[in-house]
């Protein structure tokens, strides 16, 4: 299993790099829009290792398609440059009739499904390339209807799955959709994302993915119970953290990933004589 | 006395959609549910965009920022306000007509102006490097550029021209620069809604 790290904003450049000079990472994965201004060349100058492309807001089932022909022409000269191990975005409501949503909603994915099939399909042609989609972590019932959507999006596009295990697991906890659901998506798929998540402020608590902590325990038993699924040859897993950085917090995590995904099961199950 | 709203059972976004933004709304729903928590989250989200950066804000309104955020968002329901990274601007519109109104000082304006050019400086994907603000009752001009350099965040500037620009028309103005430089100005637009 490769180990990468998400680089979201230039102040963290250094951890990052020291992430990869002392290799607790093995690539990076870039937030690739929050960069569209920084010359292609330069941004891969900075990084001594492969890269991923995570795509936060080109709202590419609402944005207008002017919008997007013109910001999919942008990322295409990344991809050229970077040649990234993958290209990701996100199915998710940036905004309700024309509002923008600061916490995004969770798509209907049976109601809206030939919609969002047909932009999935149109967005992942004008990027040139196979387009991974970051399963949502749900809250509403929504989610139920996740792992169908996920496998028959896949299907009907070629597009594949961004499978974040954690935020599988907030769906779990917020609309009781039994991470064995996901096992087909897991299964098609190489490239995982993992962060942590928080309880709400208010009760009944629900589970936000907040990326601002250590990996919740359930989440680490997740990885560990799926370690043969997960880990494939080529497979990429991506530590999301984007509050609270802290360097030895994050190294501390990355160790824990390292140590369910060490090559050698012997070894991991050793007795200490 | 009114009487008391419906309480409504929610199970999917689509019964929330409506209520997100909305504070007044929240009361419609269980205080013991999930779609209560989760009213609660999205509209905690608008709340944080405002007070954590002009936490001066909070000096005018009290500390739970209540007297602000409340009649705000109820306003901008009122007029579908796009939240886009205008939302500091139509606050400010909004203080002018509020009971706040003689309490702002041009202080306040710049860090409203500031916050906005820095949120469209982050947010905005578009192929403009930078944005421009003004305003009709102050001098300076408030610029921000995305970020554009791989160390680097984007920056925002508050600068006094030797020849000023012509004031915009009613309250702010703003225009694009396609670059990295202050080099051309193409007129004032108006702030969208
Ligand atoms: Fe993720």
């Amino acid at each position: 299993m490769r180990i990468g790290f998400n680089f979201t904003l230039g102040p963290t450049l250094e951890l990052v790099q020291q992430l990869i000079a002392e290799r607790h990472i093995d690539y990076c994965e870039l937030l690739i829009d929050n960069f569209l201004q920084v010359p292609p060349a330069e941004l891969a100058a900075a990084f001594d290792c492969p890269v991923g492309f995570h795509i936060m807001f080109s709202k590419f089932l609402e944005n207008d398609e002017a919008t997007l022909v013109e910001m999919a022409a942008r990322l295409r000269r990344y991809i050229e440059v970077l040649r990234p191990i993958y290209v990701s975005d996100h199915v998710a409501r940036f905004t309700h009739e024309g509002r923008q949503l600061y916490h995004l909603a969770e798509p209907e994915y049976r109601r809206d499904y030939e919609a969002m099939r047909a932009r999935v399909a149109w967005w992942q042609e004008q990027l040139g390339q196979r387009l991974l989609l970051e399963n949502y972590p749900s809250i509403m019932d929504n989610g139920r209807d996740a792992p169908w959507f996920f496998q028959q999006i896949a299907r009907d596009t070629g597009a594949g799955v961004l499978f974040d295990a954690s935020n599988a697991v907030c769906g779990q906890r917020n609309c009781g959709v039994d991470l064995t659901e996901w096992e087909p998506v897991i299964d098609a798929t190489n490239h995982f994302h993992v962060g942590g998540y928080n309880a709400s402020i208010l009760a009944p608590t629900i589970t936000l993915d907040t990326h601002d902590r250590a990996l919740g325990a359930d989440t680490l038993a997740f990885l560990e119970r799926y370690r043969d699924r997960f880990d494939r040859p080529g497979a990429t897993l991506t530590y999301e953290r984007d509050d609270q950085i802290e360097y030895d917090a994050i190294v501390q995590d990355l160790s824990a990933l390292r140590q369910i995904f060490t090559p050698t099961p012997e070894l991991r199950h050793a007795r200490i004589a | 006395m009114p009487a008391s709203p419906e309480i409504r059972t929610a199970l999917l976004e689509s019964d929330l959609l409506d209520a997100l933004m909305v504070p007044a709304r929240q009361g419609e729903f269980a205080r013991d549910s999930r779609a209560f928590v989760r009213l609660d989250t999205s509209l905690r989200a608008y709340w944080h965009t405002l007070f954590d950066i002009c936490p001066e804000l909070l000096s005018l309104s009290g500390p739970d920022g209540l007297a602000i955020f409340r009649p705000f968002m109820a306003w901008a329901a009122e007029r579908q306000l796009s939240m886009n990274w205008t939302y500091y601007l139509w606050v400010h519109r909004w203080l002018q007509q509020s009971p706040f109104a003689d309490r702002l000082s041009p202080q306040l304006t710049l860090s409203l102006m500031a916050a906005s050019a820095a949120r469209w400086a982050m947010g905005d994907r578009g192929p403009n490097g930078g944005i421009a603000l003004g305003s009709a009752e102050l001098p300076e001009l408030v610029v921000a550029w995305k970020c554009h350099t791989v160390t680097g965040g984007r920056e925002v500037e508050c600068l006094s021209l030797e020849e000023p620009l012509p004031p915009p028309e009613g309250g702010f103005g703003w225009f694009t620069l396609p670059g990295f430089e202050l080099d051309n100005f193409p007129g004032w637009s108006p702030i969208p809604q």
